[in-house]
């Protein structure tokens, strides 16, 4: 007990960083929806760079991507702050699901919506922001709770370029302690944001509740 | 004047023809039913007149404007989008699933349109809706949400919801083929009173009995044409050519 109670600032910090690159990452949802609409939009090309985008953020591993931030950049002389690589990185990618997400949610959405809207004289952006995005909002809510709980564990990835957070700080520890306590301590940091995470979804879903 | 003048409608979807040259002139506070077999064309006709589809070639006049008509190589044009926009606002559409907004209240779906394209003051949109939810008979329903209504109250919301942007022509495409048969007819009764305030009207349906008492005119469309039209009378009770009577048939056997 002594133990824990002597790791726990340490982990405490860690734990910290988990949450502000978890929290910055949330900025994908913006821009995941922006990213969603342009995905089905009329304009073609714009519809296929989106394509291309989510192709090649959503096709390779989040970790070469945290790589290819930091070093691969640093290797053709852009230097950037680890933090800011991981940022990079993770709204990017995040961003790229996300934008599957709502683009699925948007076409899910019954096509008489579109024409009931059109003949009441709505134009396209009142139609996307009054009548189709709040709709998707309520559909699309359990995938993207999803995505945010995979969010909660896909932080500890950016041990790679030696940030330490949450997971890292147990690794060192349990290394250098020679213990595997700082891992179960860890698991249960994890499993207490993801409840956190669930329950707020939980909530959200049935505050959406009043309509089907 | 003709409200509403349709000339030499062509459109296909692909490779299929659906409408072979329709033409169609309504006057003033007529009320004209189109009936006809599934694939007809009759729905696709209705859809062009306000651009729910677009047309391959043919003239349509809205009020005596010109929403589209035949360039030089004799394919429709259509004219600008504000004309559009101002023509298709005097015309009012109800769809067979209703397509009310199910994340907005009765009410909101009646004040939306008004409101946001109209700009018309709240309050007074508000009233407007209230007057209509009163004549289609769902002022107790204001505060519900399209879900808790049965579909032939959301029809009727339909209606109201497209009244309130104070059209000039009502057209339906089937509205009533969605419901159970025991709700057609409080959506047949509000249509019926639209019609004895001399609303314009253009109603594609399934309901010969509807069709008979209340239209002054009966279109009978096949294959992409329109066969034979007249009269209620004439063309449902003696019909001229093979295929409606062969139709006609069909339908009230079915009954």
């Amino acid at each position: 007990m002594d133990y824990v109670i002597s790791i726990l600032p340490s982990m405490f910090l860690g734990w910290l960083l988990t949450m502000k690159i978890f929290a910055v990452t949330l900025f994908s949802l913006p821009l995941g929806v922006i990213l969603g609409i342009a995905r089905v939009s009329k304009f073609k090309p714009l519809a296929w760079i989106m394509e291309i985008y989510v192709w090649v953020f959503r096709g390779t591993p989040l970790l070469l991507q945290l790589l290819f931030w930091y070093f691969g950049l640093m290797a053709v002389g852009f230097r950037i702050e680890r933090e800011t690589a991981v940022y990079l990185a993770f709204i990017l990618n995040y961003a790229a699901y996300l934008a599957e997400i709502f683009r699925s949610g948007i076409q899910s959405i019954d096509k008489g919506q579109y024409e009931a809207a059109d003949v009441l004289g709505l134009s396209r952006r009142q139609t996307m922001t009054q009548i189709i995005l709040p709709q998707v909002f309520k559909r699309v809510l359990p995938p993207i709770g999803n995505e945010v709980i995979n969010l909660v564990k896909d932080t500890a990835l950016v041990y790679i370029i030696a940030i330490s957070e949450l997971s890292r700080v147990a690794r060192i520890r349990a290394v250098t302690d020679d213990t595997l306590i700082p891992f179960v301590i860890a698991a249960i940091f994890y499993l207490i944001m993801t409840a956190v995470v669930q329950r707020f979804f939980k909530w959200v879903e049935a505050r959406m509740d009043y309509y089907h | 004047m003709y409200m509403l003048q349709a000339t030499d409608i062509y459109k296909k979807f692909g490779h299929l023809e659906v409408l072979l040259g329709v033409s169609l002139q309504v006057k003033p506070g007529e009320v004209i039913a189109i009936i006809g077999p599934s694939g007809s064309g009759k729905s696709t006709f209705l859809r062009c007149l306000n651009r729910l589809e677009t047309i391959d070639s043919g003239t349509i006049e809205i009020a005596g404007e010109i929403m589209a008509q035949n360039g030089s190589d004799g394919r429709a044009v259509y004219s600008d989008e504000k004309t559009i926009t101002r023509l298709r606002r005097r015309m009012g559409m109800v769809f067979q699933d209703f397509n009310l907004f199910p994340h907005k209240t009765v009410l909101e779906n009646l004040m939306l349109a008004p409101v946001q394209v109209k700009q018309v003051p709240p309050h007074e949109a508000e009233k407007t809706a209230q007057n209509l939810l009163a004549k289609v008979g769902l002022s107790q329903k204001a505060n519900n949400f399209p879900f808790e209504l049965s579909g032939g109250q959301q029809q009727r919301v339909a209606i109201a919801r497209a009244l309130a942007l104070d059209p000039d022509i009502m057209c339906f495409d089937e509205p009533t083929s969605a419901l159970d048969p025991e709700l057609t007819g409080e959506v047949l009764r509000v249509m019926r009173d639209l019609a004895l305030e001399h609303m314009t009207m253009i109603v594609v349906t399934h309901e010969i009995g509807f069709a008979r008492e209340v239209a002054n005119r009966v279109i009978f469309m096949d294959e992409g044409l329109i066969v034979e039209q007249g009269t209620a009378e004439d063309v449902l009770l003696n019909p001229q050519q093979e295929r409606t009577k062969s139709f006609l048939s069909t339908v009230l056997m079915a009954r």
